[in-house]
């Protein structure tokens, strides 16, 4: 899991053209969305496409982002779980 | 001045003209389905589609099969070459809404360009040199030299075809045009279906507008043009008048680039500052025909702000892209021109496919009323929260003339440009150059003291083709596959001038026009006339342009080169 946690930091950082940040800049278990990394709903659709891309997980309905993208621990657990590459 | 349309014409996928458009709404008959002609991987998408080929629509205009002309254009000759038929007269300005451009032929030949085979194609990409052709078959003898003195291209995403009728009516006003052909033209791309996909807002099934469980939008394509002219030329000439421009109005939601707010201010200041000009109360009006695009958030975001503005006295309101499908930059001008029909023919249009209401949501008219509609508004709203409404009219309605007074001395960036004025978390989503105009803009703001201009006017010639290049080569690199949203999202040429007005909590009037290198010129036209009708008193022009090696390669087939232009001015009236 800590290996999927550092792996998504770094994915999430280049998605998101986050391009002064380390993974050691974000806090595992802060919302990304709103506080934290202060994301929104572009970053949120990005995020999505970044599942379906590495990770082989298709959202169908956006909204059920929401609860996965609580932090990067949620998203990790949910990939761990879900993926299908 | 009293501004009659004398002409009327449209084609999408309801109807190649007005009377097929007006049996297809009467027998409630859509046009959304399978998809024919695109030919993109994405079948499963529904779309509003032009049921003829480029060629076929080629045959149909009596133009070369050979001939380079990209679909937009072919959709809105046939358009406007009905609307200039039916008000049998001429016209010197015309002004035509467009996005995608040439956009379909620089994707069906990006593969040939990318071999280095140079083509008359690859200059059509521009939004607008699509309307420049459009102009150069509207000539009444074959020389194919535009009939128009002066041309111009809105490119505000969806409501691109809304703000080219006002430029028009505006034009007429100050005395700068005898007659205007407006409206906009615009075809599918794979380019636009792939982007509306990647944001997650394409129903795969038939659109519902304002339904309960909406699930998206359908993309269509079409055209629709209305000539405008002063009632007392149409009278002398005995025109038959089909209806008068009673008000309109442009400005910015100000909120997101490509969602509306909750409250949907930016549109409630638009219809209220619409009805503001046609001299109406909300209860004057009979009909809405909204932008109601289906997706979540767009109908509910128009539902708060017709609510607001009409209480518990709401008028028909229907949205007819359950029909046509989401025109995108046509849409303000298909919509219009069938707000005209619906005048003309005494019914309200059905918002076809609508079964349940929700908290919040407006309820639409499901099937066609026969009705007498005195005073009709019709809705356009794109990308960036640029919002347009305009009001129609069975009888005219008297607005302001004056003659074309000088444009103020601009004051000019003329600083080096100090990139420290953007910080890391704003600047993340923004290319290079769009770094260094807004760094622009913030100086200008600061050493004139003009925080919030009345309108911000975007000039560009290729649009933002950092964004668009990325999207386009990953599109088709892909073969359609997991596209990231971002760049889709930036590559409207309006994302400029939207960009400043999120940035800087702007409502005022908000336009981008791309017309080669006359894009300035024109911008400079609709200040000068704006200012001149006294409709704004302050304006920051913006020029943009960024050198991007992927199209500048394209372009060196044919000797042309892109290049980074990033100015700001602002104008403004001294007390």
């Amino acid at each position: 899991m800590e290996q999927l946690i550092e792996q998504l930091k770094a994915q999430i950082i280049e998605a998101l053209s986050f391009e002064d940040m380390t993974p050691a800049d974000i806090d595992t278990d802060a919302p990304l969305f709103g506080e934290g990394l202060g994301l929104d709903s572009i970053d949120a659709l990005e995020l999505i496409m970044l599942l379906d891309r590495e990770y082989g997980i298709k959202l169908a309905d956006p909204k059920a982002g929401k609860a996965i993208f609580a932090s990067v621990r949620t998203m990790a657990e949910y990939i761990s779980t879900h993926r299908t590459k | 001045m009293r501004i009659a349309i004398t002409g009327i014409g449209m084609v999408s996928a309801i109807g190649m003209n007005s009377a097929e458009t007006l049996q297809s709404l009467l027998n409630e008959q859509s046009g959304i389905g399978s998809m024919r002609v695109l030919g993109s991987v994405h079948r499963e998408l529904p779309v509003g589609e032009v049921p003829l080929t480029d060629a076929e629509l080629k045959a149909k205009a009596g133009i070369d099969a050979h001939e380079p002309v990209p679909r937009t254009s072919l959709l809105g000759i046939l358009a406007a070459r009905e609307a200039l038929a039916m008000a049998n007269t001429t016209c010197d300005a015309f002004i035509s809404g467009t996005t995608v451009g040439g956009m379909d032929l620089t994707e069906q030949h990006w593969a040939e360009y990318e071999q280095g085979q140079a083509s008359e194609n690859i200059r059509l990409h521009e939004a607008g040199e699509s309307t420049n052709v459009i102009a150069r078959h509207l000539a009444p003898f074959t020389f194919h030299l535009s009939p128009f003195t002066f041309t111009a291209t809105p490119s505000t995403a969806c409501s691109s075809a809304l703000n080219a009728i006002m430029l028009g009516a505006n034009l007429l006003r100050t005395g700068q045009a005898k007659a205007a052909l407006v409206g906009g033209a615009e075809s599918l791309s794979k380019f636009h279906l792939n982007g509306f996909n990647t944001l997650m807002i394409l129903d795969h099934a038939p659109c519902r507008p304002f339904d309960a469980d909406r699930n998206g939008l359908n993309l269509g394509e079409g055209a629709g043009f209305l000539v405008l002219e002063p009632e007392e030329e149409a009278l002398q000439r005995g025109a038959p008048v089909l209806a008068y421009i009673g008000g309109y109005a442009n400005t910015c939601d100000a909120f997101h680039q490509t969602a509306s707010s909750e409250s949907g201010e930016g549109a409630y200041l638009a219809m209220s500052k619409a009805l503001e000009m046609a001299g109406l109360q909300p209860a004057d009006i009979d009909y809405i025909n909204a932008h109601g695009t289906a997706t979540p958030n767009n109908d509910l975001s128009e539902s708060a702000a017709l609510l607001r503005l009409f209480g518990d006295k709401l008028p028909a309101v229907s949205s007819t892209k359950a029909f046509t499908g989401h025109t995108t930059s046509a849409s303000g001008g298909l919509e219009a021109a069938i707000c005209v029909l619906a005048m003309q023919h005494a019914f309200v249009p059905a918002n076809l496919h609508w079964h349940h209401s929700a908290e919040g949501l407006i309820t639409p008219v499901t099937h066609t009323q026969k009705r007498t509609l005195t005073h009709v508004l019709c809705n356009a709203f794109g990308f960036g929260g640029n919002e347009s409404s305009l009001v129609l009219s069975a009888h005219g309605i008297d607005l302001s003339e004056s003659p074309l007074a000088p444009l103020p001395e601009p004051r000019l960036n003329d600083q080096i440009v100090n990139e420290q004025m953007v910080n890391a978390a704003e600047a993340r989503r923004m290319t290079p150059q769009t770094r260094r105009l807004v760094a622009a803009v913030r100086q200008l703001m600061v050493s004139t003291g003009v925080t919030h201009p009345d309108a911000i006017i975007c000039a560009t010639q290729w649009g933002c083709m950092l964004q668009s290049m990325r999207f386009l080569q990953d599109m088709l690199a892909s073969d359609e596959q997991q596209l990231k949203p971002t760049p889709f999202i930036q590559s409207t040429h309006n994302t400029i001038a939207s960009l400043i007005a999120i940035l800087t909590g702007n409502h005022g009037y908000n336009a981008t026009y791309s017309q080669g290198k006359q894009s300035l010129e024109c911008a400079l036209k609709d200040v000068q006339t704006q200012m001149s009708l006294g409709l704004i008193r302050s304006a920051l022009v913006l020029e943009f342009d960024e050198q991007v090696d992927a199209w500048d390669k394209v372009l060196s087939l044919i000797g042309d080169s892109t290049q980074d232009i990033a100015t700001a001015r602002m104008y403004r009236i001294n007390e």
